[in-house]
C-alpha cells in the first residue's frame, strides 16, 4: 500500500503510465463522443414542452455535473499536499482549476441559452445559478492565488486550503434545486430527477455523453499535468534523458 | 435506425423546430471549448519540448566549451 503510495506520487511513474492510457482514453471519448452527438441531435425525440431544446440538454447536464467533481478533486489533491507533501497532487491541482472554470463556464453558457427560451429569461438570481456562479468566481479565485504568490509552495498551500473551504459551495450548488425549490415555479427547475421516469431513447444518449464528456476532463487533465511534469521537473535526469532523446 | 431519425428533411434539422439559434449555439461551443482544452495542452508541450530541448543542447555545448578552456587554463592557474 505505502509503495503503492510512494510511487503513485512520482511524476515519472505517472507520466509513464498517463503515456500508455492516452491512446486508449482519447479513442473511447472519440468514439463515444461522436455516437452521442449524432444520437442527442438526430435521435432523440422533441420534448413534448420544450421541442428540440431539449437536445441541449446532452451538452449541459454533462458539463453541468462534473464541473461539480472540480473543488472535490482539488480539495482531496489538496490535503494529500498538505499532509504528504506530494509533488503531483499539487500538480494536479494547479492543472484542475483552469479546467474546471472553462466547465463551469459552458455549464452556465449553454444553461442560460437554453433557458433564454424555455424560461424567458437568459438569467435569474435563483439559488442554483447564483452558486454556479460563485464557483466559477472560486475558480478564478484559485488560479489568480496561485500567480499571485511568488513561492511556489506557499502558492500550493494557500490553493490547497481554498479548495477546501470551496467545497463547502458544492453542496450548496448540489442541494439548492431541493433548498429554493418551494420558492420557484416548478418550471424553474431543471432537475431531471423530479420528473416522471425518462424513457431509455432519452437517458441512454445523456449516460453516454456523460462518460464522453467524463473521459475528455480525463484526457484534458492528464495532457495538462503532463505538461506541468515535464516543466517542474525538467532538471531531473528521466526529462533530460526524454527530452534528448525526442 | 433510419426511421428513427427525428427530422424529415436536411432543412428541418437545420431549423431545429424553430430552436436553430439556441440548440446551435450551444453545440458550437461545446465544440470550442472541446478544441481549446485538447489542442492548447498539445501546442503547450511541443512549445516545451522544443524549449527544453534548446535548454539542452545550449548546456552541452557550455559544458564543451568550458571543460576546453579549463582544459587550456590548466597549465596557467589551478582554479
Amino acid at each position: 500500500m505505502w509503495l503503492w503510495f510512494s510511487k503513485l506520487g512520482s511524476p515519472k511513474w505517472f507520466y509513464e503510465l498517463s503515456g500508455k492510457w492516452l491512446p486508449w482514453l482519447a479513442a473511447g471519448m472519440s468514439l463515444l463522443l461522436i455516437v452521442g452527438i449524432i444520437w442527442a441531435l438526430l435521435f432523440v425525440p422533441p420534448d413534448y414542452q420544450q421541442g428540440d431544446t431539449i437536445r441541449i440538454m446532452y451538452v449541459h447536464v454533462p458539463f453541468a455535473s462534473i464541473s461539480l467533481a472540480f473543488f472535490p478533486l482539488m480539495a482531496v489533491a489538496g490535503t494529500i499536499t498538505l499532509v504528504w507533501r506530494m509533488k503531483l497532487a499539487d500538480m494536479v491541482a494547479k492543472t484542475a482549476a483552469p479546467l474546471g472554470a472553462w466547465f463551469t463556464a459552458l455549464a452556465l453558457a449553454s444553461g442560460s441559452i437554453w433557458g433564454s427560451d424555455i424560461w424567458g429569461t437568459w438569467w435569474i438570481w435563483d439559488g442554483r445559478l447564483t452558486s454556479m456562479l460563485l464557483q466559477f468566481f472560486l475558480l478564478v479565485g484559485v488560479i489568480s492565488l496561485r500567480s499571485a504568490l511568488e513561492d511556489a509552495d506557499a502558492a500550493a498551500k494557500a490553493c490547497a486550503l481554498l479548495s477546501i473551504v470551496g467545497c463547502i459551495n458544492v453542496f450548496v450548488i448540489k442541494y439548492s434545486v431541493d433548498w429554493w425549490n418551494t420558492l420557484h415555479q416548478p418550471s424553474g427547475s431543471f432537475s431531471l430527477s423530479d420528473e416522471a421516469p425518462n424513457p431509455p431513447e432519452v437517458w441512454v444518449p445523456l449516460v453516454i455523453m456523460i462518460v464522453a464528456v467524463y473521459l475528455f476532463f480525463v484526457v484534458s487533465l492528464i495532457l495538462s499535468t503532463r505538461n506541468e511534469i515535464l516543466e517542474r521537473e525538467r532538471r531531473s535526469q528521466w526529462v533530460q534523458e526524454l527530452i534528448g532523446a525526442n | 435506425m433510419f426511421e428513427s431519425i427525428q427530422f424529415s428533411s436536411f432543412g428541418d434539422f437545420v431549423e431545429m423546430g424553430g430552436y436553430a439559434f439556441n440548440v446551435w449555439s450551444v453545440y458550437a461551443l461545446f465544440l470550442l471549448f472541446f478544441f481549446i482544452n485538447l489542442y492548447f495542452p498539445i501546442l503547450k508541450r511541443k512549445q516545451i519540448m522544443r524549449e527544453q530541448k534548446r535548454r539542452l543542447l545550449v548546456n552541452r555545448e557550455k559544458v564543451s566549451i568550458d571543460s576546453k578552456l579549463s582544459n587550456n587554463e590548466m597549465d596557467k592557474n589551478d582554479s
